[in-house]
């Protein structure tokens, strides 16, 4: 399966321009759906590390397809955003189906490590900083050549939302209450921008130097530009770390001053909080969306299953920020 | 029960410790880390089997008090009179309902979740 793997690489790779041999193939995850593996590319003496991205044949319900995805982060990369460099992207003729090839940024994604290795001590600090200016950079990028991306406000962000949860038959009092609720805030009056709509650990790339590089572009739309800034602060995204709201290593403030030392706009702590209860109503939607995706479909997988009893942790977050001023 | 011991609990205790022992460290990485979530499934399952039950009945007993006019009332029923604004939002009563139910179900579901330690404190 290997050697397959690494012909149809090689394959997908001499048509887009670069003819050599792949070794050293192996995966980095294995999910149910997506595949990350990484391999070592020789061509022309020499060897490069790169990266295949592959999703499911079918595509799922909320996620871009692989190819709309590397085709974002290429415009990304042109406008020197900070995304890895994509170098061929796949087709359903193709036999790789949904995929794409990037090269490989050095640095560390696992959330655990950046919030508790003495490595990225030095630098966590700064995190939040760097993080709001990379969230500025990505909302820069220009519209004109990503008009076929969704474009939603706020309304239809939570119309969808609602649709989405309904469709499972579980009903979920504490959702109830938040949709309701979510229908009466400020969300902010902001045109519309590239929003990258899954900025957190585990999608971020880390060296001992900084953020390096933005991966998983599958649910990025256009939206609210706030929506972004919200995400970050959701409590599983602090991956334990309750305490530090930005991700779990930084304050909101440091967040808003990297943001504003690259956009000026003004900012609103409150607009933002709105987005983050959204962030976490969203969030346990996409639990539900993977927990039934596992009990409705073909394939086993003991990681859906156990998202399924996920969503609890995001009720108790919604109603800790709704009735006991929970940050 | 007519069942010998190991009990169920006991049971699910012998496969937890055999993951942890002999399985998770002999395996590559990323099924390494399937096997820490087949554990933590395990645990869930152990914790709802001890109080699931209980946890239950308290709090339909608190949605019962809350909608007093609704013969057997459920979760789904609690879902649907927030759905349809028969309940004010601001009634104290609910938020207290909607708080139990969530810290009920991450009793079960993950004790350790970092929201739930600070709220029972």
């Amino acid at each position: 399966m290997i050697d397959e793997l690494s012909k149809n690489i090689e394959s997908l790779l001499k048509e887009a321009g670069f003819n050599g041999k792949v070794s050293d193939l192996e995966p980095l995850t294995n999910g149910a759906s997506n595949e990350t593996w990484k391999f070592n590319f020789y061509e022309n003496l020499v060897t490069q590390k790169m990266i295949l991205k592959k999703g499911p044949d079918a595509p799922s319900s909320i996620a871009l397809p692989k190819s709309k995805e590397a085709e974002i982060q290429k415009i990304v990369f042109q406008e020197q955003g900070p995304v890895p460099n994509v170098l061929a992207i796949s087709n359903e003729k193709s036999s790789l189906k949904n995929a794409y090839i990037m090269m490989l940024v050095e640095g560390e994604s696992i959330p655990r490590k950046i919030l508790r290795d003495d490595t990225y001590k030095q630098i966590r600090d700064s995190l939040a900083f760097q993080c709001g200016q990379a969230i500025a950079k990505i909302h820069q990028v220009p519209l004109n050549s990503l008009n076929w991306l969704d474009n939603k406000d706020i309304t239809q962000e939570l119309e969808e939302l609602y649709l989405t949860y309904e469709n499972f038959k579980q009903p979920q009092p504490v959702f109830e209450y938040t949709f309701k609720w979510l229908r009466n805030q400020d969300f902010g009056d902001f045109p519309n921008t590239l929003i990258h709509a899954d900025f957190r650990l585990g999608n971020l790339i880390f060296d001992k130097n900084g953020l390096q590089s933005v991966i998983d572009w599958e649910l990025a739309h256009i939206g609210n530009p706030l929506q972004d800034l919200g995400w970050i602060c959701v409590n599983s995204w602090r991956f334990g770390k309750h305490e530090n709201v930005v991700g779990g290593f930084g304050e909101i403030e440091d967040l808003l001053n990297g943001y504003n030392s690259i956009i000026d706009i003004q900012l609103d702590v409150q607009q933002i909080k709105n987005w983050q209860i959204f962030g976490t109503l969203r969030w346990g939607v996409i639990c539900l969306i993977q927990t039934f995706a596992h009990l409705l479909g073909p394939n086993n997988s003991v990681e859906r299953a156990a998202i399924g009893r996920r969503v609890s942790e995001t009720e108790l977050d919604l109603v800790d920020l709704l009735f006991m001023e929970g940050k | 029960m007519i069942f010998d011991r190991p009990t169920i609990i006991e049971l699910i205790n012998s496969v937890k410790t055999f993951l942890i022992n002999d399985v998770k460290n002999e395996l590559p990485n990323y099924l390494g880390f399937k096997t820490q979530i087949a554990i933590n499934v395990l645990s869930i399952v152990q914790r709802e089997l001890e109080v699931g039950k209980e946890l239950s009945s308290e709090t339909l007993e608190m949605i019962n008090s809350l909608l007093k006019d609704i013969d057997n009332p459920s979760i789904d029923t609690l879902a649907k009179e927030i759905q349809n604004g028969n309940l004010d939002l601001s009634d104290e009563n609910l938020k207290k309902v909607l708080i139990k139910l969530s810290k009920n179900k991450v009793s079960v579901d993950n004790p350790n979740y970092s929201t739930y330690k600070k709220l029972i404190k």
